[in-house]
């Protein structure tokens, strides 16, 4: 809390009629004062030098920062999700460090994905599903709209059975860990103001360092590592290149575009205030890939080096650590599964949600409430319910049905990153804040490249029902 | 009457026997209730470009072919590069076309007052045939299942889904276009303050600033003041400086205080000088206390006479000033206008039904339940709650009256955050 101000002020003029400056000093609060009072400013108006309250002072520092920290770090983070800590950590314990490379590339493409989403949030004050209905028609609207609600629902159930699992390596029941986290989920954005619901994902996050410990605790080896991160390597073989593009489709997935934009959207972030807010996509895009490659890290040092290849899901991986790194291990993976997967349970019903009252025009917003918007809130309910439900039943065929949900999301990718690119170079739209050239590149790189992979996925599934393999 | 869905599926032929698919319909000023399409958008054959034929241009309308027949598609006009303006009515104004600005876009339906998209358009050829209209909106969901299966279903109208073009309001998303001259309907001026406001709640901000443009400035200043804090905010960052210099001296103090201390240390100052010294004086007053203090939620703007007055001599002094300020109900008595010491309160009712010789202090009620400017603003807002009155003064260390805390601003102090994403307002 800022000083209070106890000193007298060197003017006094006072308008005729109206109270001396005296009487408004602080020195003069009742003796218990309760909540905060702030310091105020002074101000040269009209001539006459008086000290106001309340104007809106920059933070400097790394208050600067963590002020600016908000949609970005959370759409990245959500993108380390239950599947997304599966994805790498199977990479780490099938191929060491050999894919960091990849991840390092990513970071860049994420990166610029993530701040073209949050520039077209700020320009137009809307949607991404909200520009593709004006824009692309109302085709194309339903359909991203369809692929979101199917896609994300599945995902939905797949956080929640990411929650149970972390509940269980941590020793709590699934039936008493999903019912209770789908009610704190549910409780805080449906009586939370943005704010709040802002600050309580931003603290989930913190949860992600639990990585970077893992990695530190499985003591990689460093020339290894850095090898792996700079000296691209490209395999031959079928699942390699599986195991690519499924780094590629997890790290950049829709959802995380749909809620960046949509949460700056509510966010308030103005046009004329946007230079700043770019950071927070870039911070997020690095943090959550630095936590993606500590990930990859703790697994390829251990459970590789063992010669434990074969992981499945993130519970598989705490559980393949235990022996090798020690029970710190679990727990910490526990705790970092916990939290991405209730992260990621409450950003995906929130994207899907904003997606589908974007396209259909309907009120939308946290900081709203049930009455007013009623599709927007019941859709949220409803998936978190189903979600939630569905986790429980057991034998749920978790495995193949992640795979269903990873092909559509994939094959919805490179429509949403075409209709970004689009949308981002229309000057029409987004005036002055058009895309540089810079930023053209590497996005259309990244497109090119996304869709070729999905390309590969899409085929290889093909081939797979016929049971037959691609390469 | 034929929607928009079904017309844009039409050819434009000439007699030469050249044709092209009709890509947009270009539609005229937009001010009255029924606005007339002016032109056909299509792609030339010959050069792909895009090019208007003017309506007059057409000769008739094939309804089996699906044809819009005319002598010579050399007669359209082609389209000019981006930043060119075709109208010479409105100059720098983008046109409107239907399908690409009006068709999915987000608009005003002031009779539901909410904002919703225009999921179809209804269009009406006059008997004559000379002139299409743009008379209504479908907002249903037919209209969707009409567009996506090519006009198989829904094409039987539903007339009770069919909302009249009157009753809407478009906004093009830019605030310049109406500092350029673009032409608006204009009939959500009708409407009162507060619902304009929640109405501009449900929009992007660009809308909202838009719309906060094209309304007079009284009813701009008063919508203003009923939005939300975040959206006031962004929507007063997106006017122009003179339009929110003018809102601001428009707004009572206590708000536009609160809006200053929001702005940027510089745009607040600049804000400030624009005002002028006198309209500044009682914002800047408001401003110096500090925050969570009853300075910083009272209003300084009400209305006081002195004690030795009789009624009727009260009545002449607050005839002026009872037209500036919100909240009159109250009239506070005080020793003299330079001391300011609070002897007392009158309602307006009773000052207004006593007789003229009566001495002001005979009807003032002398037993007044005062706030400290310093207090804290919370425990402020419950004492004004519970008193059961719609303000209570508030007063300084000697007994000087400052202002009035109000009902509304204890309201929006103590109601739940959500409650309260629309400002409340009672005296305005």
């Amino acid at each position: 809390m800022p000083p209070l101000h106890h000193e007298k002020p060197s003017y006094n003029p006072g308008p005729e009629g109206l109270e001396p400056l005296e009487a408004v000093e602080a020195v003069a609060l009742p003796s218990h004062p309760r909540g905060t009072v702030h310091a105020s400013l002074r101000l040269n108006i009209n001539g006459r030098s008086v000290r106001l309250r309340g104007l809106r002072r920059e933070p400097t520092g790394a208050w600067r920062l963590l002020a600016i920290l908000g949609p970005g770090l959370i759409a990245a983070s959500a993108g380390n999700d239950a599947g997304g800590i599966a994805t790498y950590s199977s990479a780490g314990a099938t191929y060491g460090y050999q894919l960091v490379w990849v991840m390092v590339l990513i970071t860049v493409s994420l990166a610029v994905v993530q701040e073209m989403c949050a520039r077209l949030g700020a320009a137009t004050g809307r949607g991404l599903l909200d520009l593709i209905r004006e824009r692309f028609g109302i085709g194309w609207a339903l359909f991203a709209v369809g692929v979101v609600l199917v896609a994300n629902g599945g995902l939905v159930i797949s956080e929640f059975v990411g929650i149970a699992a972390a509940g269980e390596l941590l020793g709590v029941n699934r039936l008493v860990a999903v019912p209770l986290a789908a009610a704190a989920l549910w409780y805080l954005v449906i009586y939370g103001s943005y704010g709040w619901v802002e600050r309580v994902f931003l603290l989930m996050t913190l949860v992600f360092f639990a990585y970077p410990v893992a990695a530190f605790m499985a003591h990689p080896n460093v020339g290894e590592l850095a090898h792996g991160a700079f000296v691209p390597t490209l395999r031959r073989d079928h699942d390699f290149l599986l195991v690519f593009v499924g780094l590629l489709g997890t790290t950049i997935t829709p959802y995380m575009q749909l809620f960046q934009q949509s949460s700056v959207v509510e966010k308030g972030v103005a046009r004329r205030h946007y230079g700043p807010e770019r950071l927070d996509a870039w911070a997020g895009s690095v943090f959550s890939n630095i936590m993606s490659i500590c990930m990859i890290v703790a697994t390829a040092a251990t459970l590789h080096a063992a010669g434990h290849t074969q992981v499945d899901s993130a519970a598989d991986a705490a559980r393949a650590l235990e022996p090798v790194v020690g029970p710190a291990a679990r727990t910490l993976f526990g705790v970092g599964l916990l939290g991405a997967a209730l992260l990621a349970g409450a950003v995906l019903p929130l994207a899907t949600a904003y997606a589908v009252s974007e396209a259909f025009g309907a009120p939308k917003g946290v900081h709203l409430d049930f009455r007013r918007a009623r599709l927007f809130f019941g859709l949220f309910t409803a998936l978190i319910v189903v979600g939630a439900g569905l986790a429980l039943v057991p034998g749920l065929p978790v495995i193949p049905l992640l795979v269903v949900m990873q092909v559509l999301n994939g094959a919805l990718l490179p429509i949403i990153l075409l209709f970004i690119l689009l949308l981002v170079n229309d000057r029409r739209v987004v005036g002055e804040l058009k895309n540089t050239r810079l930023c053209n590149a590497i996005a259309w790189t990244t497109f090119v490249t996304v869709t070729l992979s999905v390309g590969v996925m899409l085929l290889d599934q093909a081939f797979g029902l016929f049971g037959r393999k691609l390469f | 009457m034929v929607m928009l869905s079904i017309l844009r599926r039409f050819v434009l032929a000439d007699e030469r026997g050249v044709s092209a698919p009709v890509i947009d319909f270009v539609l005229g000023p937009l001010d009255g209730d029924h606005p007339v399409v002016t032109g056909l958008r299509f792609r030339h054959p010959a050069d792909r470009r895009e090019r208007t034929l003017p309506w007059e241009r057409l000769a008739s309308i094939d309804w089996p072919a699906r044809r819009f027949r005319t002598a010579d598609l050399e007669d359209a006009l082609p389209v000019p590069s981006e930043g060119e303006s075709t109208e010479a009515r409105e100059p720098g104004v983008p046109e409107v076309l239907l399908r690409r600005d009006i068709l999915d876009a987000l608009v005003l339906d002031l009779q539901n007052r909410r904002a919703t998209r225009a999921n179809d358009l209804e269009l009406h050829l006059e008997e004559d045939g000379r002139s299409l209209r743009l008379v209504g909106v479908d907002f249903s969901v037919i209209a969707v299942l009409r567009r996506l299966s090519r006009g198989w279903i829904g094409r039987r109208l539903v007339r009770s889904k069919i909302h009249d073009w009157k009753y809407i309001e478009f906004l093009r998303g830019d605030p310049e276009a109406v500092r350029a001259g673009a032409v608006y309907h204009r009939r959500i001026t009708r409407l009162p303050a507060g619902e304009i406001a929640r109405l501009v709640d449900a929009l992007p901000y660009l809308h909202a600033a838009e719309l906060l443009t094209l309304l007079p400035n009284p009813l701009a200043a008063d919508t203003l003041e009923a939005m939300s804090s975040q959206r006031q905010l962004q929507v007063f960052e997106e006017l122009s400086k003179d339009q929110g210099c003018a809102l601001l001296a428009l707004m009572a103090p206590d708000l536009a205080a609160d809006l200053i201390g929001q702005l940027h240390t510089e745009d607040a100052r600049t804000q400030l000088d624009c005002l002028g010294p006198d309209r500044a004086a009682p914002i800047v007053e408001l401003l110096r206390y500090p925050e969570n203090t009853v300075g910083s939620m009272m209003t300084n703007d009400v209305l006081s006479v002195p004690v030795a007055l009789t009624v009727g001599q009260a009545r002449d002094a607050l005839h002026e000033r009872l037209a500036g300020p919100d909240f009159i109900s109250f009239i506070y008595v005080v020793d003299d206008e330079a001391g300011r010491q609070l002897r007392g309160v009158v309602t307006l009712r009773k000052l207004i039904t006593a007789d003229d010789t009566t001495p002001i202090e005979e009807i003032m009620n002398p037993y007044v339940v005062t706030l400290h400017a310093l207090d804290h603003s919370r425990a402020a807002a419950h004492r004004v709650l519970n008193s059961h009155l719609v303000a209570l003064p508030v007063v300084g260390r000697e007994g000087k009256l400052l202002g009035a805390v109000t009902i509304d601003g204890a309201v929006a102090l103590v109601a739940p955050t959500r409650w309260s994403s629309q400002g409340f307002r009672v005296f305005s």
